[in-house]
């Protein structure tokens, strides 16, 4: 008996039904573990690729090139200007064999590095021991670009996607909220915004201006937060409508308690739904934005900029490959992520316990 | 012994504009309350009793002012006075803020448990809220409060950790309950709170209400179809009829003795638990309830009333004094 009752004291809340639910599909929840340890070690990527060393010991002193510059005279290198190469550093230690010594990381090429140096053919190469992926058109290696295009698809998809359903939640909780005029002449307002056309501003907007993370941002969330307004307008509009609500102003609470405190976390249900496919889409548009040439600036790394330059030597497989490759693969797993949270919010099963 | 009166509402109308066509105007109106007046006496029960659609519910709702939140364009006309400490106040003339300082003394027993509690919140959060807006209590004299309310209402204080989803139906209109008494209310609006409930559990909730009644000396406005529901709790009954009231007096005056054509009816249809008396006769009414949106002129029932005549299309009726404090809304019946 005492166990019965210890039991019936853990208590569940809604959530916790879904996440458990959301668990259940494998599909989906491996998808999901694989995405979010991608992401958190994307952050962590200088550590594992990258140019700089992790560790210089040279001449009795321990050097960090991962966290600090240095000019390539701090280890008198002479061949090089600006900063210190450490690749060459390394061999230049171990030709002299004395107690320096340079600890590189795993893959030590970075993702804007130019290596025609060190290239035997005319770039673009192909794929082989030391550069897995190859080099691209000006000699950059392709996995580096790949992974560290990674990290910068996810996180401007996530900020966007927050971004704009945030201005949208809030506009449609308006909107659902309060009704009558200011649901009419705000609807009216959302329509003529939908109507201009994304891309053409987006063309002219990077003609005047030059496009870097901070106005692309702006500009795709400027043009992202409508759809999800309709949503919540209407989910505001239903719970608007139910006891627990009238209940609520019949304790004499205020307008922001009941929709903070008693409509918004009921109204949220389609907002986790679209979020994945909301940051599938924005990593397509940056993609095809980057692609087009009106995405982030170059050199930074990104999977459209290395499609255009695969479309450019179409006979470069691995340009156009890989990147294709590692969008399909990024996209389908966070559609698998989106699918299973449908799945674990679908209403049908917990109709019951509403 | 006739004690005063807490709540008066006088000549309440409440009308729903029905909007058409492209721009959407008014085309018509739903009277759905049309000229109500009823009075509760501090420490009694006031049954109100009338098929679907007469406008119980609404005027419940129209008491307690929440009708305007939910659908803003309604039109409401009338008066009612509460009796508070301080003397008496027209709730119909106060703004939504203006009202809050008075929902701590008048509060409402909603019909479906399962949509009334918010399922995001713990029963603890749902008891606590209106403590939150009416009373200056700390945390731990919250929580005191909530578990002893909780074991007032027949629920174990352990619970208020749990959420509403883990309680059966009877269960969640005891804690619907426990957060209507939570600020010691003088007046409890009950919309059907029965109606959704097993017969079984409707009894004890009944019960429990009589109960905490006696306690917390409350007035009830029961609003109810179940004529024998409403006979067991109620210690008057008004009885409406197409947003108009047809009959009102002391509980089993009208239970046993209707004088209005239409109370006959309702109270013929009322099924006996003993199947050998079978004395009473049944009174089948023909028809359908007219829509509010277009009711008879004059008396509202005469389109059914079998003992109608001419001149009942001419004037709505008032309510006359037949028996000692028993009233019919019929110039042709008398009370004996």
């Amino acid at each position: 008996m005492s166990d019965k009752s210890k039991e019936e004291k853990v208590s569940t809340t809604l959530f916790q039904k879904r996440w458990k639910k959301f668990k259940s599909l494998k599909r989906g929840y491996y998808s999901f573990i694989i995405v979010v340890i991608f992401y958190i070690f994307s952050f962590l990527l200088p550590f594992f690729v990258g140019r700089d060393a992790l560790i210089v010991k040279y001449e009795g002193e321990y050097y960090f090139p991962v966290f600090k510059f240095y000019l390539a005279e701090t280890f008198r290198q002479k061949e090089v200007q600006g900063e210190a190469n450490y690749r060459m550093l390394k061999e230049q230690f171990k030709q002299q064999d004395n107690d320096n010594w340079v600890l590189m990381p795993v893959y030590p090429y970075g993702p804007n590095e130019n290596l025609l140096d060190e290239l035997t053919e005319i770039p673009p190469t192909h794929p082989n021991n030391v550069h897995f992926f190859g080099t691209d058109d000006r000699g950059r290696d392709v996995l580096a670009r790949l992974l560290y295009g990674f990290n910068i698809g996810i996180s401007f998809s996530l900020i966007v996607t927050i971004l704009s359903y945030t201005i949208g939640v809030s506009i449609g909780s308006m909107l659902g909220f309060f009704g009558g005029k200011v649901d009419i002449f705000g609807q009216r307002l959302i329509e003529i915004w939908s109507t201009l056309p994304f891309l053409y501003v987006m063309i002219i907007l990077s003609s005047i201006l030059n496009p870097n993370f901070l106005l692309l941002t702006f500009v795709l969330t400027l043009f992202g937060w409508m759809g999800m307004t309709y949503y919540v307008r209407g989910e505001f509009y239903r719970e608007k409508a139910r006891d627990y609500v009238s209940a609520a102003v019949s304790m004499g609470a205020g307008n922001s308690k009941i929709i903070f405190k008693h409509i918004l976390p009921n109204a949220l249900t389609p907002v986790i739904t679209f979020l994945p496919f909301a940051i599938v889409a924005n990593i397509f548009s940056l993609v095809a934005l980057d692609y087009l040439g009106f995405g982030l600036p170059p050199p930074t790394p990104s999977w459209g900029q290395l499609m255009s330059q695969g479309m450019q030597n179409i006979e470069k497989w691995w340009l156009i490959g890989t990147p294709l490759i590692a969008m399909f693969l990024t996209l389908l797993s966070i559609t698998f992520i989106g699918e299973a949270i449908r799945e674990a919010f679908d209403p049908k099963v917990y109709s019951r316990l509403r | 012994m006739k004690q005063e009166n807490i709540l008066e509402v006088k000549n309440l109308k409440v009308k729903f504009p029905v909007a058409g066509g492209i721009l959407l105007r008014k085309v018509a109106e739903v009277k759905a309350v049309d000229g109500v007046s009823l009075e509760l006496r501090r420490g009694e029960t006031l049954g109100l009793v009338g098929e679907s659609g007469c406008g119980k519910s609404t005027i419940g709702k129209a008491v307690i002012n929440i009708l305007k939140f939910s659908s803003p364009d309604v039109d409401i006309s009338g008066e009612v006075w509460l009796k508070t400490e301080e003397g008496e106040v027209n709730l119909l003339s106060l703004s939504r803020n203006e009202m809050r300082k008075y929902r701590g003394q008048i509060q409402m027993i909603f019909q479906d448990p399962y949509s009334s509690l918010n399922s995001r919140m713990t029963v603890g959060q749902i008891i606590e809220e209106p403590l939150l807006y009416h009373t200056k209590m700390n945390k731990d004299e919250r929580n005191e409060r909530v578990a002893w309310l909780l074991e007032k209402v027949g629920l174990q204080a352990e619970q208020s950790k749990r959420y509403p989803h883990e309680f059966s139906g009877g269960q969640r209109q005891r804690i619907g309950i426990a957060r209507a008494l939570s600020t010691n209310p003088k007046i409890i609006i009950a919309d059907e709170p029965v109606s959704a409930l097993d017969v079984s559990i409707q009894a004890q909730v009944i019960n429990l209400m009589q109960e905490l009644q006696k306690e917390f000396d409350l007035s009830i406005v029961f609003i109810a179809h179940d004529l024998s529901v409403v006979e067991h709790i109620s210690s008057r009954i008004a009885v409406m009829y197409l947003g108009n009231i047809a009959e009102s007096g002391p509980g089993s005056d009208i239970y046993h003795k209707p004088i209005h054509p239409y109370s006959k009816a309702l109270l013929s249809a009322v099924p006996l638990p003993n199947p050998k008396l079978k004395n009473k006769e049944r009174i089948i009414l023909t028809g359908d309830v007219p829509t509010p949106m277009n009711k008879p002129s004059g008396c509202g029932f005469r389109t059914r009333c079998p003992i109608a005549k001419p001149e009942c299309a001419d004037s709505v009726p008032v309510l006359e004094l037949k028996l000692p404090d028993h009233y019919a809304a019929c110039p042709y019946v008398s009370g004996n």
